[in-house]
């Protein structure tokens, strides 16, 4: 029982980064008041370039790389959505397209369209004494972005909501005519922040190339941008929140493929496919529950326009 | 429109584009007489999926064509290549597979709704034979076959059905399924035979396709190992694209206990692959069993064999029957006996392993005779398992 107990914390731990990473890069986005469902996209991207990266240099390099890819495709985003305010939700959409088709393109000129080639993974750290003990075992054993992917929430919180960074960024995406009225520059907050944003998706991303798998798949990442975009409602566009609700999707997918191979008698009275949409059937129901209490950042959504009164 | 039209242009790598600008009408074949067009679209999986598509892209481009797609195009590929394409059982297959000279034009869908225009479009570009690649292209290549009679198809994995489910047959529409029940027998068996503690199975989606397979690998277990049949543990993932959910139940299962594992899962299965690559990097005693094609490559020392399905088979003879003008409509079901499904090379060792193989090979014997009927459904296991 505890040795199961043990592979669900470690399944959870392996899977939870890329969904929390993307999360966090959503929410930087969205603070600032822009809308980023670019995140698959970003994510798509940045797991590409850290795969073929890391071909060439060490895997942490690589991973570093599959980052700067991820904000290359979100400084378009930026530079549709601020500089000529188009629709946020379409510049985002478009992206997706774009990343989705140009992954699949490029893999085909580059390589065979099977993936890339092999490469070395992260380095698991294998920490000493807790590898012992039942159950803690469980947190032995992972890649350094999973212990990143542990802290970095709290970080983030604490420089959103403590800092006078963070207050500036939630002034513009709160209410940018009167940042700007205080001598903020409103475009430029906001680049900065969805550069971040496609920052930490590309991380999302390079986190399923080099350490859950050790290359690009091409299916990569299978829709996890979508869910991070969805963690980050359900957290309430706060890092925590988002963190929390990235950490329930892990744990709550693990618990299904857990409870499917331990009660086999179960999935023969309960239909596999309820057991696939508890997790987002949960979701929803504590969406519902929460009613509109407003906790989306104000201009969300609206390019800000100097002129308009 | 145009952008399909640069797919073909971009897949075809020939002359082809030049005659688009001329007369639309003139069929690009009459353009060049020395090759017949066979065409092959892809389902949703696409190129490169290390399976299914991919192995149908064997049989009609390297095989049939003697070609390999590379950067976008074609190049004509050496003898040792196909050699080395091809499993001794292949090789020793009579008659023997030589390129037979034929232009593939392969069109990949993107999306379900592609694959109808897809088909008709190398119908219009004078494919003569066209190969619809999974159970997904049935409702477009029975549409497509009806409005030209001329034309040939194949369609891989299933029958054409009627609006009922019923199966039925055009003339111009050659069917091919595989018995994967009697290929997953096999690795069952040999799954049995190097188990010491308990076998696995994972599945994609909890579809009929996929059920046949737990079946037959049921049956396989059973046969050589009936206390590991007992405790078998089977998942199904819920998807075919996802590789982290793959490796996810993976860890599940060797958590419990599991140390043979087969899987159907498609992208999902290449995670199986990596939790198991993972676990025996930290020293324990797990294998994994492929699946479509042999995909040994992915990890080497983690993969026993594969349940390799020659889809590439199926479409190279079509091909060949096509030039020998013999190809007609009609429902082929292929399993051990027609070199259909069947089981990679075993490279790794492990203890017992000759007599593994032997005891391996009087099975397919069996089934190949008929003697053995390997179960395809939940049912005929249960009856399977009740004879002595």
């Amino acid at each position: 029982m505890l040795s199961v107990l043990e592979a669900l914390v470690f399944s959870t731990l392996d899977y939870a980064p890329a969904l929390v990473f993307a999360a966090l890069g959503a929410v930087l986005s969205e603070r600032s008041g822009v809308v980023n469902v670019g995140v698959e996209g970003m994510m798509r991207a940045g797991a590409f370039a850290a795969a073929v990266a890391s071909l060439a240099v060490p895997t942490p390099l690589g991973v570093v790389c599959g980052m700067a890819a991820g904000a290359a495709l979100a400084a378009v985003h930026g530079y549709l959505c601020i500089r000529w305010r188009s629709d946020q939700v379409v510049s985002g959409m478009a992206l997706n397209l774009v990343a989705l088709a140009g992954g699949t393109f490029l893999l085909e000129a580059l390589w065979s369209p099977t993936g890339t080639p092999p490469i070395e993974q992260l380095h698991r750290w294998v920490l000493p004494g807790l590898d012992q003990v039942p159950l803690l075992r469980a947190l032995s054993g992972h890649s350094s972005l999973t212990y990143l992917a542990a802290v970095l929430p709290f970080l983030f919180h604490f420089a959103l909501f403590r800092t006078p960074v963070g207050l500036r960024v939630r002034a513009v995406g709160e209410k940018p005519a009167a940042a700007a009225t205080l001598g903020l520059s409103v475009p430029a907050l906001r680049y900065g922040c969805v550069v971040g944003s496609g920052l930490l998706a590309g991380l999302g991303g390079a986190a399923l190339s080099t350490s859950t798998l050790d290359r690009f798949e091409h299916h990569m990442p299978a829709g996890l941008g979508f869910m991070a975009v969805a963690a980050m409602v359900f957290g309430r566009w706060t890092p925590l929140g988002a963190f929390g609700a990235a950490a329930f999707f892990a744990l709550g997918n693990a618990l299904r493929i857990g409870l499917a191979s331990s009660a086999p008698g179960l999935v023969e009275v309960i239909p596999q496919g309820f057991l696939l949409t508890l997790p987002y059937a949960l979701t929803l129901l504590v969406l519902a529950a929460q009613g509109k209490k407003g906790a989306a950042p104000a201009a969300l959504g609206t390019p800000y326009q100097p002129e308009a009164r | 429109m145009i952008r399909r039209l640069a797919t073909v242009a971009l897949a075809s790598g020939l002359a082809l584009t030049a005659c688009k600008k001329k007369d639309e009408t003139a069929p690009p074949a009459l353009a060049m007489p020395a090759k017949r067009v066979v065409g092959l679209v892809t389902d949703v999986g696409g190129r490169g999926d290390q399976s299914f598509n991919d192995s149908a892209l064997r049989g009609l481009e390297l095989w049939a064509a003697g070609a390999r797609f590379e950067g976008g195009g074609y190049r004509p590929s050496s003898a040792d290549e196909l050699k080395a394409s091809l499993t001794p059982e292949l090789a020793s297959r009579q008659p023997p597979i030589v390129p037979l000279g034929v232009a593939p034009l392969v069109v990949q869908s993107k999306a379900q709704e592609d694959y109808e225009p897809n088909l008709e479009l190398l119908v219009e570009q004078g494919a003569e034979l066209t190969v619809g690649v999974g159970f997904m292209l049935e409702n477009a290549v029975e549409a497509v076959a009806r409005r030209n009679p001329k034309a040939k198809f194949l369609l891989i994995d299933s029958p054409v059905l009627d609006a009922s489910g019923k199966p039925i047959c055009l003339p111009n529409v050659r069917t091919v399924v595989f018995r994967e029940e009697e290929g997953s027998f096999l690795v069952g068996a040999l799954a049995g035979l190097v188990s010491k503690r308990r076998v696995g199975f994972v599945g994609g989606m909890e579809i009929p396709l996929i059920k046949k397979f737990e079946a037959g690998f049921r049956a396989g277990v059973a046969s050589t190992n009936p206390a590991a049949a007992e405790k078998l543990l089977a998942t199904y993932t819920g998807s075919f694209d996802n590789v982290a959910a793959g490796k996810q139940v993976g860890q599940d299962l060797m958590a419990k206990g599991v140390d043979v594992v087969f899987q159907a899962a498609g992208s999902d299965g290449l995670g199986v692959i990596q939790a198991v690559k993972e676990a025996r990097a930290e020293g324990k005693d797990v294998y994994v069993i492929g699946v479509d094609s042999d995909q040994a490559h992915l990890a080497p020392g983690a993969v026993l064999t594969s349940m390799v399905k020659r889809v590439d088979l199926a479409v190279y003879e079509a091909v060949r029957d096509l030039k020998a003008g013999t190809l007609a409509g009609g429902d082929v079901a292929r399993g051990l006996k027609e070199d259909g499904v069947g089981l990679a090379v075993v490279r790794l060792d492990f203890p017992g392993k000759l007599e593994a193989l032997a005891k391996l090979e009087a099975l397919r014997q069996r089934v190949v005779s008929g003697e053995l009927h390997v179960p395809s459904n939940a049912a005929e296991l249960a009856a399977f398992k009740a004879q002595p």
